[in-house]
């Protein structure tokens, strides 16, 4: 894959083009800074990128913005976001535009490679990957008359880990239930939140959409 | 009572004098009642701007002594130490025309400048105002009290002559009291005999003395708890992982099972490290603040919270860092009030600017009765408030709902 790296400190840079080329991918750009990671993203259009929040010049949220900006230019262009911090309400605002493609994952997680690349090839492939943090903050949501009040325990605990952005297949392993019975749980889940039967990959999108209730709270920042 | 009696000396003779004086003008006189009434209270008017004027008079030379000599003996006797600050002369600078100003106005000499000066700062000090406040306050609690066993003592002596049984007890009574009589001194030099406060100023600096020891102590106590959170946590993982590395260098060719073990370790040690630096960090400074500035952070506090927050802002940029960063601890304080003490199911957060004035209202529909009682957590919302200028309003009757707003003046960026 074509990768672009957007990250300031010189170090976790390195590592993680070291990573990624480990893992036998090519890196068209690595940069450290808010502007040019916008440039970078809209000139290479890689087939994923892994962009840190927080760039230089002003040190506020340039690594998101860049990823929003890209992202409305060319819809889905797949983005993984790092941060040393994961907050709902940013999580919300990478979903909001409905298509996939998007991961948001807490900084410590390159620290495990395997699962690491696991998280930028599910983005790359039009999925999500939910850091587990975001995921377990909303599971503390309380319940109101959303259409998540239809699910059942075991739904929304396969529905936090559809969140995550595993696979049928690995939700099973997790759960330790036959990937048969997870499918089912899936078919229901989608059936509750009223999701059209289209392709997969994004219907998942979807309900991890509904499952954030992207609607609520997600004003534009003033 | 030698100190507090001047104004009494010289008030008492002047009132005397002068009432015997003025009512002899009306004395005889076999006008209707109105008029002799009216003629009454036009002398005692009189008698009092006269008593008022002999006050007047004695005050700037007695007072500034008097009140002296009452806290060197308060001082002495009771430990009420209070220390006061007069007015110095204004230098004297020569004019280029040859004439001397004082700051005032100009003389033809450097010694009636200098002379002109030193009265000046004289009697036109407050504090001397305020010291001839304390001696007239004196001269009608202190000086009574302190005068009754003596008072005692004449009457009980005067009355022994026909009344023994009555007179003896009297003079007991004013022997018991005498040690104990003066001692009105302290209360009410307390009050009066400490630095001039009356004016507005005075009220000021004593405020932002108190805020400023506040603030040091926060600040004291916020350096305390960083220093503790990176040493007790980040610092020993730290330690700990270099430990389990240096082991794991060590068997990685007798023993690579162990080694692997050791490494595991290792990164689930830097892992925890890193959370804990997390926690740590949103405690002094949230990330989404530094990122996104008070009205996100405030969204995103609302969305993490177990209870339902609706913020609605109408700030339209970031204010000063500074009263950021407290608006936004303040409102997290309130937020964490309405679910943790009043069981509110719903919380509403406005943001407004109007006025050059941010505020903030937290309102819940909780059980209410909050309070800021000192030490509680409104308690501190106050106190950081008062350090920029800001206020903090309670509104929390009995049963809820509860309106809490905290508004701080201050410009945006």
């Amino acid at each position: 894959m074509r990768i672009v790296v957007a990250e300031d400190l010189f170090l976790l840079r390195d590592g993680m083009v070291r990573l990624v080329e480990a893992y036998g991918h090519q890196v068209v750009a690595a940069v450290d800074n808010g502007p040019a990671a916008l440039e970078a993203l809209l000139a290479h259009r890689p087939d994923v990128s892994i962009v840190d929040v927080r760039l230089p010049p002003a040190f506020s949220d340039e690594g998101l913005q860049a990823a929003l900006t890209a992202r409305r230019a060319v819809p889905g262009l797949p983005v993984l976001i790092l941060s040393q911090h994961v907050e709902q309400l940013y999580a919300r605002e990478l979903l909001a535009d409905g298509h996939g493609g998007i991961g948001y994952q807490l900084k410590d997680r390159v620290l495990d490679a395997g699962q690491f690349m696991d998280a930028v090839h599910r983005v790359a492939d039009g999925g999500t990957a939910l850091d587990p943090t975001v995921v377990a903050k909303l599971l503390g949501r309380p319940l109101r008359a959303d259409p998540l009040a239809a699910l059942t325990e075991r739904e929304r605990s396969v529905l936090a880990l559809m969140a995550e952005g595993l696979s049928n297949a690995a939700i099973a392993g997790r759960l330790f239930l036959s990937e048969g019975s997870v499918s089912k749980y899936t078919t229901a889940i989608f059936a509750k939140l009223g999701l059209a039967d289209d392709q997969d990959t994004n219907r998942r999108v979807r309900a991890v959409l509904a499952y954030l209730a992207v609607e609520r709270g997600a004003d534009p920042a003033p | 009572m030698g100190l507090t009696c001047p104004f009494a000396l010289v008030a008492v003779p002047v009132g005397w004098a002068g009432s015997a004086l003025a009512y002899s003008w009306s004395a005889g006189t076999t006008a209707a009642w109105p008029l002799r009434a009216l003629a009454v209270f036009g002398e005692t008017l009189l008698v009092a701007v006269w008593v008022a004027v002999a006050v007047w008079t004695v005050h700037p030379f007695t007072s500034r002594a008097l009140a002296g000599a009452a806290r060197r003996c308060a001082g002495r006797w009771l430990g009420l130490e209070s220390a006061v600050v007069y007015r110095e002369p204004k230098p004297v600078t020569r004019m280029a025309t040859g004439f001397w100003w004082d700051g005032q106005e100009y003389h033809r000499s450097e010694r009636e400048a200098r002379r002109r000066a030193r009265v000046h700062a004289r009697f036109h000090d407050p504090q001397l105002h305020w010291d001839g406040v304390w001696v007239l306050a004196a001269s009608v609690t202190v000086l009574p009290v302190a005068a009754l066993p003596l008072l005692a003592l004449v009457l009980g002596a005067l009355l022994a002559a026909d009344r023994p049984v009555s007179g003896a007890v009297l003079c007991a009574a004013g022997l018991a009291a005498a040690p104990f009589a003066w001692r009105v001194l302290g209360p009410v030099g307390r009050w009066l005999l400490g630095p001039v406060t009356s004016t507005r100023l005075g009220w000021r600096v004593a405020e932002l003395e108190e805020i400023r020891a506040d603030l040091t102590q926060t600040q004291a106590a916020e350096l305390e708890r960083i220093e503790r959170g990176l040493h007790d946590g980040a610092q020993a993982r730290l330690v700990a992982l270099g430990m389990s590395m240096g082991a794991a260098e060590h068997l990685v060719d007798s023993n690579p099972e162990a080694a692997k073990r050791l490494l595991a370790e290792a990164r689930a040690n830097s892992a925890g490290a890193l959370a804990e630096l997390r926690a740590l960090v949103r405690g002094i400074n949230p990330p989404v603040l530094v990122e996104r500035g008070l009205v996100d952070a405030v969204r995103a506090l609302a969305l993490d919270a177990v209870v339902e927050v609706d913020v609605v802002s109408r700030v339209p940029a970031r204010p000063e860092r500074p009263v950021e960063a407290a608006l936004y601890f303040s409102v997290a304080e309130l937020l964490t009030n309405a679910v943790k003490h009043a069981h509110a199911d719903r919380v509403g957060v406005e943001l407004s600017y109007a006025g050059r004035t941010l505020t903030a209202s937290v309102s819940d529909d909780g059980i209410g009765g909050a309070t800021a009682a000192p030490g509680s957590g409104l308690d501190g919302v106050r106190r950081r408030m008062a350090a920029f200028g800001g206020r903090l309003e309670i509104d929390s009757p009995t049963g809820g709902p509860t309106r809490v707003t905290v508004a701080v003046p201050c410009e945006l960026s």
